[in-house]
């Protein structure tokens, strides 16, 4: 009950902050950042690293961590890419575009699977810590990526295929609609799955999993194979929306992502986090990064601005679970 | 004695690497000359040194990535300190790049000793903030050739050892290789013979119990990251005076995985308190082999981040599938 209530309250500092950051942007940025035009790019720029975070706070959950994400959006997207770039040649055959999508969606998120399946083998089966183990897959994959291209990028798809990343239905993107998809399918899963219950148990102990009858190695294969997976779907939304692929892109995205799923309340140490901070601390960033490209700060000052974000927010969730210093002093005093 | 030697992971890669430079030769013969030899140690002193100071933070159970970043400060606040005084002075730049170095990583050991957060997450953060703070207060222009204060260049080129080719022309050994070697021995004897040195292991193989056996952790942690900031302020120094040109956006990812892989297959554990010296030397020198003669086995060079990758998981899971197998003998649970 204590650690539901702890939950709870963290949430409600992170609804705080959310709504303070946009009422500062709407007082003091009135014009530029009440605007429905703000508003739409803001919700088709997150969803794909919010999707990645999403994956690295499952992986979190665990207490492991996803550091492959961006690598294997980068493959999957590059992969899926290459299957829409051909689609001139298919039409010549006789293939329709949409089948040429289909299909390049398809290779696309079996890609990220694949991917997550190796990162999920390597960590259970072989026993390496994810932290190392991602960090390996990470070169593999995006290694993988450049030999693919040959390191150019990839560009001509179906002007069909552009609506997923830029298209809108009633003023909402295409890309927010997915997230919003998604980000609950994975709330129901972490909640009213046996598949979540398990992630957190195994997050919070391992051993005590273990001897409960828990099948760690398989919560875990599970686990990363839907981090891949998400990854993979981030991919498709990247490149249809950029309209090109080009291996390297996002590579910030990592530190974001890992960002984000502190910021929202996941523990990495594992067995705590959720889908509704994450989101809150997505709209958090995403508010401050809009407001410091209205106020014309160069992109350096941002990286320079989450690194202090990601280390602040970590001292004060030190705090707050060990006491603050002050509260010691009052009461020596 | 030589079956114990036998046991050890240095000596397979020890004889690996023998096997491979044959191969190598007779495919190249122009590989194993002195010229050569000569040439791959300073080119790749600078990994080296890397390694070393990324080997120390993994004895101590952390994973600091970000050296990359703090060698770019330290080199370019460092050029442009000399440049803006007017100075041409090599120990000056020295100085500056190695306190700019250790500064940060005191930074980096202040977050990990004092809130016990994990080094990855922290050196992650700083990274981006060394980097970006670089970028945002001292500037983003690059320091070309015919800006750079004279003494890199002479440091670049000085030789401490020349020898004269059939031909007459001359070649030699660079003073990185003394430098190297110097800071080789210095890790060695901290490691070795002081008593610090046994805390880091302490500190990194049990956290707990190297903390009931009355070791000070922070002064420890404080040491390995200030250690780590002090060697990528040298290296920055170095790399600037290999390559003539600082450029402070050019921020080397696969620079950090290739050094990961060489540390990894030199036998440390991730999770810190086991791992030689000796490995990580033999690590780096496999690295370097395998790096300038991929394209001798058929592949280009776009296969460098998948074949660095590759190595990196390979290495982690025989040293990790080896320590699975061996709890599983003693029934340990415990990961």
């Amino acid at each position: 009950m204590g650690k539901l209530k702890l939950g709870t309250s963290d949430n409600l500092t992170l609804f705080i902050i959310t709504i303070g950051t946009i009422t500062a942007m709407s007082i003091f940025l009135p014009e530029k950042f009440l605007r429905l035009v703000n508003f739409q790019s803001m919700a088709s720029q997150f969803p794909e690293y919010g999707l990645l975070a999403l994956g690295i706070m499952l992986a979190m959950i665990t207490g492991g961590i996803d550091l492959s994400v961006v690598s294997i959006a980068n493959l999957s997207g590059v992969v899926g890419a290459m299957v829409l770039a051909s689609h001139v040649t298919a039409q010549e055959m006789g293939i329709s575009p949409a089948t040429i999508i289909a299909l390049a969606i398809i290779a696309a998120l079996v890609v990220s699977l694949i991917c997550g399946f190796i990162n999920g083998v390597v960590i259970t089966a072989v026993g390496v810590p994810a932290i190392i183990a991602t960090l390996g897959t990470n070169g593999l994959f995006i290694g993988f990526a450049i030999i693919l291209t040959e390191g150019h990028g990839i560009r001509g798809f179906p002007e069909e295929f552009l609506f997923i990343g830029s298209g809108e239905i009633l003023t909402i993107p295409m890309p927010l609609i997915i997230f919003i998809g998604v980000a609950l399918s994975i709330s129901l899963m972490l909640k009213k799955s046996s598949q979540g219950f398990k992630m957190y148990m195994l997050g919070s102990s391992p051993i005590v999993a273990r001897f409960s009858g828990i099948n760690n190695a398989m919560v875990l294969i599970k686990t990363y194979l839907l981090s891949g997976l998400l990854s993979g779907i981030a991919s498709i939304i990247i490149i249809s929306r950029v309209n090109s692929m080009r291996p390297g892109y996002g590579y910030a995205y990592l530190l974001l992502g890992v960002l984000i799923a502190i910021l929202g309340g996941t523990n990495p140490e594992g067995g705590r986090g959720g889908v509704l901070g994450l989101t809150m601390a997505i709209v958090i960033l995403q508010v401050l990064q809009s407001g410091l490209n209205i106020l014309g700060f160069n992109p350096f000052f941002k990286k320079f601005i989450w690194g202090l974000i990601l280390l602040l927010v970590m001292v004060i969730n030190f705090y707050q679970t060990n006491g603050w210093p002050w509260r010691r002093l009052v009461k020596r005093n | 004695m030589v079956s114990k030697l036998f046991k050890r992971n240095e000596t397979y890669l020890f004889f690996v690497i023998l096997i491979f430079s044959f191969v190598v030769t007779v495919i190249n013969p122009s590989f194993l000359t002195i010229e050569n030899l000569f040439d791959l140690v300073k080119s790749s002193s600078g990994m080296a040194i890397l390694a070393i100071a990324f080997f120390v933070g993994l004895l101590s159970g952390g994973i600091d990535i970000s050296f990359p970043a703090i060698a770019i400060a330290g080199q370019y606040i460092a050029v442009n300190t000399l440049i803006a005084l007017g100075v041409d002075n090599l120990l000056l730049a020295f100085v500056i790049s190695c306190a700019v170095g250790t500064a940060m990583g005191a930074i980096n050991a202040f977050f990990i000793s004092t809130f016990r957060m994990q080094a990855l997450i922290v050196t992650l953060g700083t990274a981006n903030i060394f980097h970006g703070a670089l970028l945002v207060f001292v500037g983003t222009r690059a320091v070309n050739t015919g800006q750079l204060p004279d003494c890199f260049k002479a440091f670049g080129h000085l030789q401490v050892l020349t020898l004269t080719r059939a031909d007459g022309t001359v070649y030699g050994l660079s003073i990185f290789a003394v430098l190297l070697l110097g800071i080789i021995l210095l890790t060695w004897f901290v490691l070795q013979r002081t008593l610090l040195g046994k805390s880091v292991y302490a500190v990194g193989g049990n956290y707990e119990s190297s903390k009931r056996a009355g070791i000070n952790i922070t002064n420890t942690l404080f040491f390995v990251y200030s250690y780590i900031g002090f060697l990528s302020g040298i290296m920055g120094v170095m790399h600037l005076s290999l390559i003539r040109y600082s450029n402070p956006n050019y921020i080397v990812d696969t620079e950090l995985l290739k050094v990961i892989a060489a540390v990894v297959i030199g036998g440390a554990k991730i999770t810190g308190g086991s791992g030689t010296l000796t490995g990580t030397l033999l690590g780096v020198i496999m690295m370097v082999i395998l790096e300038k003669n991929l394209v001798l086995i058929g592949l280009s060079s776009y296969w460098h981040q998948f074949f660095t990758g590759f190595i990196i998981v390979v290495g982690v899971s025989i040293t990790h599938y080896q320590s699975k197998l061996q709890k599983k003998r003693s029934l340990s649970f415990a990961d």
